[in-house]
């Protein structure tokens, strides 16, 4: 009888603590292979030969927000889902990916982790502060008010004015750990090495007067060492900070672990400066610093595209994928955003900025590679069109949720069909495993996609040949006498040449063409850009008029949310040299492939609910889908590298 | 004032709810201690359940003077948890409600929760859901790839002819070998059409196809086909496990609700 009520009041007061997962069962424990991070536990390849499919960017009830938002769905849902189960979404219809993924970080914000749950479960007799018991009764008055509660919330902690009670330091603390400690034991129990991945990791929210600075944080190893640390909380902190925490746990516990950035698009030109941050000159030591914690980017996901930008990319008739409505201000719309900001926005202008920093102070910070997540709040990691579940819980399928004002803060001018159905991130890896996914974003042998699950390589080089390219060898070619994506090549006084080839999601649209975005510095140290088409589709139709290949076509059916495969191709393939290669120039080379047009998630839903959408939306209801390969930087002898 | 404020976040006020619940629990078994006397005894197996707590949380069990610490902060939660019963701060608050019927819930659960099934249950449970604990068909394969159809069929020939297989096809970013490929891998990795196609070829030494894919056409030495097998208990224990307990506590708690409901008489007014 003891055991029983040992056990029930265990488990009564860390749900009311911490919010105990009553699902979760307590037997059937993870195994040894699977608490560690993987090594010697499944055969490696020779070289990376698959692609592995993951998100790095989901929240669940644990996460202040999502909680307040309405989700319901915890951890271990979350990973049942990523691994393709059908679970039942938090507003009942259920759910299930078309395809399962290969690995996923759950980043549950580090900051008043589990907060809004306590909030909640609080009685509402023994809250005395006024504007927490006012978000207390609107989390209980229902979704929509609860949505409100959290917008309030999120401009509250923008504006540094959160109830002091919310961030008692002491209380945070005791309820982060018994959170995080629950967390690492289901994330082993569901890792599988060679079958299906779960890292560690927690999200960052540095966001100064609402401009975005957040991280994920991600964790190579197993329970040992991340059970030794907490998330680190930075909602006033500094990037600095961050990366003081990531140094002293690689010492502490001879563990690794690396930051992304993500949403630069609503930093308000703060994620890629050219200053330190407050300004003044970047320092070597920063910039290295920076390069060291940082080395992946996500460029893609639900919050918009953050790859380019037409006002820094006018020759780019590509540019502005996914900015409409993200583009206006920062994260809850207090501060609208100006053109001069858009330099620190956007992911092609930081490559280009890393450049001239570099040849300031030989460092370059900004060498990154590019994933796509999705930063979902329904512990749904779903990235397809077809299948979107929402930024978060309020949301989720409905009828009115493509028209519906989304503003977090209180101006105007973002609607539901801004939202992107989010991406995910490509990895070649030689297994399945945490440290082998780990080290793959390290190295940067990683990719962005706009959620299709296209395949992309690319080799650099500088004596690749039609025949090395042409034959079953040339990926072996590949990694012998090049670098994959992500690799430095020292500049020798030739030209690169680079090894590319695209194949499109099995189960998706066919593509249109693949291009080499081209960044360097000119002779005069001023950054340079130029986008090549290197090959499309049906050539023969479509030859190059003016510097330009004509337009794909477009097959999409708006009535019906349908397209057929009739244009467009399955592979495309090239060897390309770099026609305009000068000797001594530090440059930067990544791939951007699209898809032939197919339908966005808003139309799906018009045909579903029968919407008629509004004329600035169905402008926005097709659009070419796309992946965006790390880069490849020639780096000139002068300078050095940063690793 | 200030003190109440402070409480809001602190554990005492979540335990006035816990505390509610254990109320239940304990006067339910008839426990010596009654809430409303002002005498407290702590036995040693309250004490031991404190350790016990501690160590589910913490992997390890508590030092000495931590568990002092512990002693001292539970009869500190369990004196103003009191008091707070006297003053009827449990009364006509939603959340408690609420909580306390979702506790009655756990309580239902909880007796799967901590029971260890035996294998003869669980082996009869893996047995009666075999459709979710079964493996995919795992197909081991070489394959090569071709722009199209044509390319396929004069490389086949090509085969016949003693050509070094590894040469034959075009190039693609798809690994030419599958080694115990899940069916379900196969497809999202080459298309659904294609990974039908393999369940339907014999194993053998031989090169079959052309076959099509989502990708382009394929020849394909089909080295192994294994169907789909339900793994013996001691394989997935853990996974078997987890099923019966998630889905025991689920019917624990409808079975302990309907029992519950059927002593009520409920009017509606419509």
């Amino acid at each position: 009888m003891w055991t029983l009520t040992a056990r029930l009041l265990g488990c009564v007061a860390l749900a009311l603590l911490a919010g105990c997962d009553m699902t979760a069962g307590m037997g059937g424990g993870a195994s040894e292979a699977a608490r560690g991070d993987g090594t010697d536990t499944v055969k490696l390849a020779e070289y990376p030969e698959r692609v592995f499919w993951g998100d790095t960017h989901l929240h669940t009830d644990n996460s202040i927000d999502a909680f307040g938002f309405g989700v319901r769905l915890g951890p271990e849902q979350a990973l049942r889902f990523a691994r393709g189960e059908e679970v039942t979404a938090t507003t009942g219809t259920p759910a299930q990916l078309d395809r399962p993924l290969d690995f996923l970080v759950i980043a549950d914000h580090s900051d008043e982790l589990g907060a809004t749950r306590r909030l909640y479960d609080a009685p509402r007799l023994l809250i005395r502060d006024a504007t927490l018991r006012r978000w207390h009764d609107m989390m209980h008055e229902g979704p929509r008010q609860s949505q409100r509660a959290i917008a309030e919330l999120i401009t509250a902690a923008a504006n540094d004015k959160l109830p002091a009670q919310l961030r008692d330091p002491d209380n945070q603390a005791k309820a982060t750990e018994e959170i995080w400690t629950r967390h690492l034991e289901t994330i082993d129990r569901f890792n599988e090495p060679g079958k299906f991945t779960a890292l560690a990791g927690f999200e960052y929210t540095l966001m100064p007067d609402g401009n975005n600075l957040h991280r994920v944080v991600m964790f190579r190893d197993g329970s040992d060492r991340t059970g030794q640390v907490r998330p680190y909380p930075g909602i006033d902190s500094s990037a600095a900070g961050l990366w003081d925490y990531m140094e002293a746990y690689e010492k502490n516990t001879g563990g690794s672990v690396l930051a992304i950035p993500h949403n630069s698009n609503v930093s308000n030109g703060m994620m890629f400066e050219l200053t330190e941050p407050g300004g003044g000159p970047m320092s070597a030591a920063y910039a290295r610093r920076r390069a060291r914690w940082e080395p992946v980017v996500e460029a893609t996901q639900i919050k918009g595209d953050s790859e380019a930008h037409r006002f820094l990319s006018p020759n780019d008739e590509f540019a502005s994928f996914g900015v409409a409505g993200w583009e206006l201000g920062n994260l809850p719309l207090t501060r609208t955003s100006t053109p001069d900001m858009f330099g620190g926005n956007y992911v092609r202008e930081a490559l280009k900025r890393g450049l001239t920093i570099e040849a300031l102070t030989g460092v370059n910070p900004y060498r990154f590679g590019l994933i796509g997540s999705t930063d979902s709040h329904t512990a749904l990691a779903t990235g397809d069109e077809d299948n979107f579940f929402g930024k978060h819980t309020g949301n989720e399928p409905n009828k009115d949720r493509a028209a519906s004002p989304q503003n977090l803060g209180t101006s105007t001018g973002r609607f539901g069909w801004h939202y992107l159905a989010g991406g995910y991130a490509g990895v070649w890896a030689r297994a399945n495993t945490r440290a082998e996914i780990f080290d793959a974003m390290t190295r940067r042998e990683v990719y962005s996609t706009t959620g299709p699950r296209v395949t992309v390589r690319m080799f650099g080089g500088f004596d690749f040949t039609d025949a090395d390219f042409g034959g079953q060898g040339w990926v072996g070619a590949g990694y012998k006498r090049g670098v994959p994506m992500g690799g430095e090549l020292a500049d020798g006084g030739k030209a690169p040449v680079f090894m590319i080839e695209a194949l499109k999601d099995p189960r998706g649209a066919n593509l249109d063409r693949v291009q080499v975005i081209k960044g360097w510095t000119d002779a005069a140290g001023k950054a340079q850009e130029k986008v090549f088409d290197v090959t499309w589709s049906n050539p023969d139709k479509r030859a190059m008029t003016g510097g330009k290949v004509p337009a794909v076509g477009d097959t999409v059916d708006r009535a019906r949310a349908t397209y057929t495969n009739t244009i467009g191709a399955k592979q495309l393939r090239t060897l390309w040299r770099d026609p305009e290669y000068r000797a001594g120039q530090n440059a930067f080379y990544y791939v951007r492939v699209l898809e032939i047009p197919t339908p966005r998630w808003i139309l799906f839903d018009a045909m579903r609910y029968k919407l008629k959408l509004p004329p600035e939306a169905m402008k926005e209801a097709v659009a070419q889908e796309r992946a965006y390969s790390s880069p490849i930087w020639l780096v000139a002898k002068k300078a050095a590298t940063t690793t | 004032m200030s003190h109440w404020r402070r409480l809001v976040g602190e554990p005492l006020v979540h335990f006035l709810v816990a505390g509610a619940a254990i109320f239940a629990v304990l006067s339910w078994q008839g426990s010596p201690d009654d809430p409303a006397s002002r005498s407290i005894h702590l036995t040693r197996e309250d004490q031991a359940r404190l350790a016990v707590n501690f160590a589910q949380v913490m992997g390890r069990p508590p030092t000495d003077s931590e568990l002092a610490a512990l002693t001292g902060q539970w009869l500190r939660e369990e004196v103003l948890y009191r008091e707070a019963l006297r003053l009827g701060l449990d009364q006509g608050d939603a959340v408690v409600r609420k909580r306390l019927a979702q506790k009655m819930d756990v309580i239902a659960a909880s007796a799967a929760d901590a029971e260890t099934p035996s294998n003869e249950a669980l082996d009869q449970w893996l047995n009666n859901h075999a459709d979710r604990f079964a493996q995919d068909m795992a197909l081991t394969f070489d394959q090569l790839y071709f722009t199209s159809r044509g390319r396929a069929v004069v490389a086949k020939t090509l085969l016949g002819g003693g050509a070094d297989w590894i040469k034959v096809g075009d190039p693609v970013s798809l690994p030419a070998r599958f080694d115990s490929a899940s069916r379900a891998a196969v497809s999202a990795e080459m298309g659904a059409e294609f990974a039908r196609a393999l369940e339907d070829l014999t194993p053998g030494g031989g090169w079959q196809g052309p076959v099509e894919s989502a990708l382009g056409w394929h020849l394909v030495r089909l080295r192994a086909k294994e169907p789909g097998v339900l793994p013996p208990l001691a394989a997935i224990r853990g996974r078997v496990e987890d099923d019966w307990r998630a889905e025991t506590g689920r019917e624990r708690q409808d079975a302990a609700y309907r029992t519950l409901r059927e002593a009520y008489r409920v009017r509606i007014d419509r």
